[in-house]
C-alpha cells in the first residue's frame, strides 16, 4: 500500500498567479481528495463601499479584479442609475458594452494563455498573450488604463470615441481577426489539447445547478443561461449574438465555448462600432440616492455577476453585496479534484478560470 | 413573475400572512417570510422547478435586526426576505438543498455572526485565522482592536 501525501499548492505558488490554498492528499499519482483556503486577498471592500460615498465608491469596485474591472464599475453605476431612477442616454450603454466585450476577448484569451501553458504548450500561450496585447492596447487608447479603465461614472460615461478613435478599433480588430483564427484554431485542432482536457474536470448540468456555478463552465455543463440575452438591456437587445453551449461540461467543452464566445465578442464589437448612436454619454446625477433597495445582474467574462445595493437616503450607501461569478465556480473544485490523477490537477485548477481577487473582495 | 404562483407557494408552506410581497425594479420580486419558513419555501421553489438558480444569499445588519436575502433567478429575480434576531440569529441552512450555498452562508456566518444549523463545513472562508472577536458587517464593529 502506498503511503498518502499532503501536497500543498499556494497560498503562493509558480502554478498560481494569485493567492489560494490548496492542500492535495495523494496516493501515488491519484489525487484522492482536496481542501482549500480562500481569503489571502480579502480587502472587505463591500464595507469600504459603505464608508465613502456613491462616487467614491465607483473607483474602489473597479478595483476588485485586474480583468473584468469595467464590468463591476458598470454593474453598480448601473444599480445606482436605477436607484435615482436616471435614464443614462443610449450611447454610454454602446460605449460600456463595447469596454465589457473587449474584456471578454481579453479575460477569454488569457484563460486560454494559462490553460495552454498548464498542459505545456508554451508557444500556444504566447500567441494568445501577444494577441490580447491588441485588445489591452485598443482600451489603453479608449481609457488610458489596460486592467482599470474608470469610464464609468454614475450617469453614463466619461469618455467619448471619436471618428478617430473608432477608426482606430476598426483597425486593431482588422489585426485581431487573422491573429484569432490562427491562434484559436491551434486549441480546436492541435490533438494534444483534446488528450489533456477531455474528460477532464467534468461537471454534469445537474452539478451545474447544484452548486449555483453560472458563465461559461454552466454553458459548457449545458446550463443555457446568459444575463445578456435573459435580461434584455440597451445595446444587447438590438445587437445580434449566440449564447453558446456545449453538454460535455469537461474542460475541452468549456475551451471551445470560450474559444467560440471569444469569436462572438469580435462580432459584437464591430456591430457596436456600426450601430453606435449619436447624443450625449452622460446625464447629472444627484449626489444623494433615494431609500430603496436594487438587485442588478450583467454578464461578466466569468458569468453572472451580481450586485445588491440598499439606499438608506444618503449619500452612502448602507449595504452593497457582491457575488463575482468565481466563488460557486470554486465550490465545484473538491468534486473535480477527487480521484484523478495529479497530472490533470493543474489543467482542472485553471479549468475553473481562478479569479481570487474577485472571489476574496 | 405570477403573484399567484408565489401565493399558492407560500400557502403550500402553510404560511397564512401577512403576504408581504413588492415589485422592485430590474423585474425582481420581493417577499417577506418568518426566517422558519425559508427552508420549505427554498424547497418548494425547487421542486416546482429544478432549474431556479440561487444568485447569493446577503446578510445585512439593518440597526436593531438581522436581514436575510436569498437572491434567486429564473427569468425572473426573485429575493426571499428573512428578518432574524440581532442577539445570537440563527436559521437552518439550505445546502441540504441547494450545496452550492455553502459558501454564501459560510460568509454570512462570519460577517455578521450568523449561525446556520446544519451546515457541515462551518470553517471560516474569507476571515484570517487570526481575526479575533466580532463581526465586521455588524454596524457596531469599528475596530477590531477594540473588543
Amino acid at each position: 500500500m502506498m503511503t498518502k501525501l499532503k501536497i500543498p499548492i499556494g497560498p503562493h505558488h509558480p502554478l498560481l498567479k494569485e493567492p489560494i490554498s490548496f492542500l492535495l492528499t495523494v496516493e501515488g499519482e491519484r489525487v484522492l481528495e482536496s481542501s482549500m483556503r480562500l481569503g489571502y486577498v480579502h480587502r472587505g471592500i463591500e464595507r469600504l463601499c459603505q464608508e465613502r460615498t456613491y462616487v467614491q465608491a465607483v473607483h474602489l469596485i473597479e478595483r476588485i479584479c485586474g480583468i473584468c474591472s469595467h464590468v463591476h464599475s458598470t454593474t453598480y453605476s448601473h444599480a445606482v442609475e436605477t436607484l435615482l431612477g436616471l435614464e443614462v442616454p443610449l450611447r454610454a450603454h454602446y460605449i460600456r458594452a463595447l469596454l465589457c466585450e473587449l474584456e471578454r476577448i481579453h479575460s477569454h484569451l488569457l484563460w486560454l494563455g494559462v490553460l495552454a501553458k498548464n498542459i505545456g504548450l508554451d508557444t500556444v500561450f504566447m500567441y494568445t498573450w501577444r494577441d490580447r496585447e491588441i485588445v489591452l492596447d485598443i482600451m489603453e487608447e479608449l481609457s488610458g488604463g489596460r486592467v482599470s479603465h474608470t469610464i464609468n461614472i454614475i450617469g453614463g460615461v466619461k469618455i467619448d470615441l471619436d471618428q478617430k478613435m473608432m477608426d482606430m478599433i476598426s483597425e486593431k480588430l482588422e489585426e485581431l481577426a487573422p491573429k484569432l483564427t490562427i491562434a484559436l484554431g491551434l486549441f480546436e485542432n492541435e490533438p494534444t489539447v483534446r488528450i489533456r482536457t477531455q474528460g477532464i474536470g467534468v461537471i454534469t448540468k445537474e452539478e451545474a445547478r447544484r452548486h449555483c456555478v453560472v458563465g461559461p463552465i454552466a454553458r459548457a455543463s449545458g446550463v443555457d443561461i446568459d444575463v445578456r440575452r435573459d435580461i434584455p438591456r440597451p445595446p444587447y437587445d438590438s445587437l445580434e449574438f449566440n449564447v453558446i453551449t456545449h453538454t460535455d461540461g469537461d474542460v475541452w467543452a468549456r475551451t471551445l465555448v470560450r474559444i467560440m464566445e471569444t469569436r462572438e465578442s469580435h462580432r459584437l464589437i464591430q456591430q457596436i462600432l456600426s450601430q453606435l448612436p449619436s447624443g450625449d454619454i452622460a446625464v447629472k446625477a444627484k449626489r444623494r440616492v433615494p431609500p430603496g433597495e436594487v438587485v442588478c445582474r450583467f454578464e461578466a467574462p466569468r458569468g453572472e455577476l451580481f450586485y445588491y445595493i440598499r439606499s438608506d437616503g444618503s449619500n452612502q450607501p448602507a449595504r452593497i453585496k457582491i457575488r463575482t461569478p468565481t466563488l460557486p465556480a470554486l465550490s465545484t473544485l473538491p468534486e473535480q479534484l477527487r480521484d484523478v490523477n495529479l497530472a490533470d490537477a493543474p489543467v482542472i485548477l485553471s479549468g475553473v478560470d481562478l479569479c481570487i481577487a474577485c472571489a476574496d473582495r | 413573475m405570477e403573484l399567484n404562483w408565489l401565493q399558492d407557494i407560500l400557502t403550500k408552506i402553510e404560511y397564512v400572512g401577512p403576504f408581504d410581497i413588492r415589485r422592485l425594479p430590474e423585474d425582481e420580486t420581493w417577499v417577506v417570510i418568518p426566517f422558519d419558513k425559508v427552508f420549505d419555501l427554498v424547497k418548494f421553489i425547487m421542486e416546482d422547478d429544478s432549474t431556479w438558480h440561487l444568485s447569493a444569499i446577503t446578510g445585512q445588519d439593518t440597526g436593531g435586526q438581522i436581514e436575510l436575502l436569498y437572491h434567486f433567478w429564473l427569468r425572473h429575480g426573485l429575493t426571499l426576505c428573512t428578518r432574524l434576531a440581532y442577539e445570537n440569529p440563527q436559521i437552518k441552512s439550505i445546502t441540504a438543498l441547494i450545496p452550492g450555498a455553502a459558501f454564501y452562508e459560510r460568509e454570512a456566518a462570519e460577517m455578521l455572526g450568523i449561525g446556520f444549523t446544519e451546515l457541515k463545513d462551518e470553517s471560516v472562508l474569507l476571515l484570517p485565522d487570526a481575526w479575533g472577536k466580532g463581526w465586521p458587517l455588524r454596524k457596531e464593529k469599528k475596530d477590531k482592536h477594540d473588543d
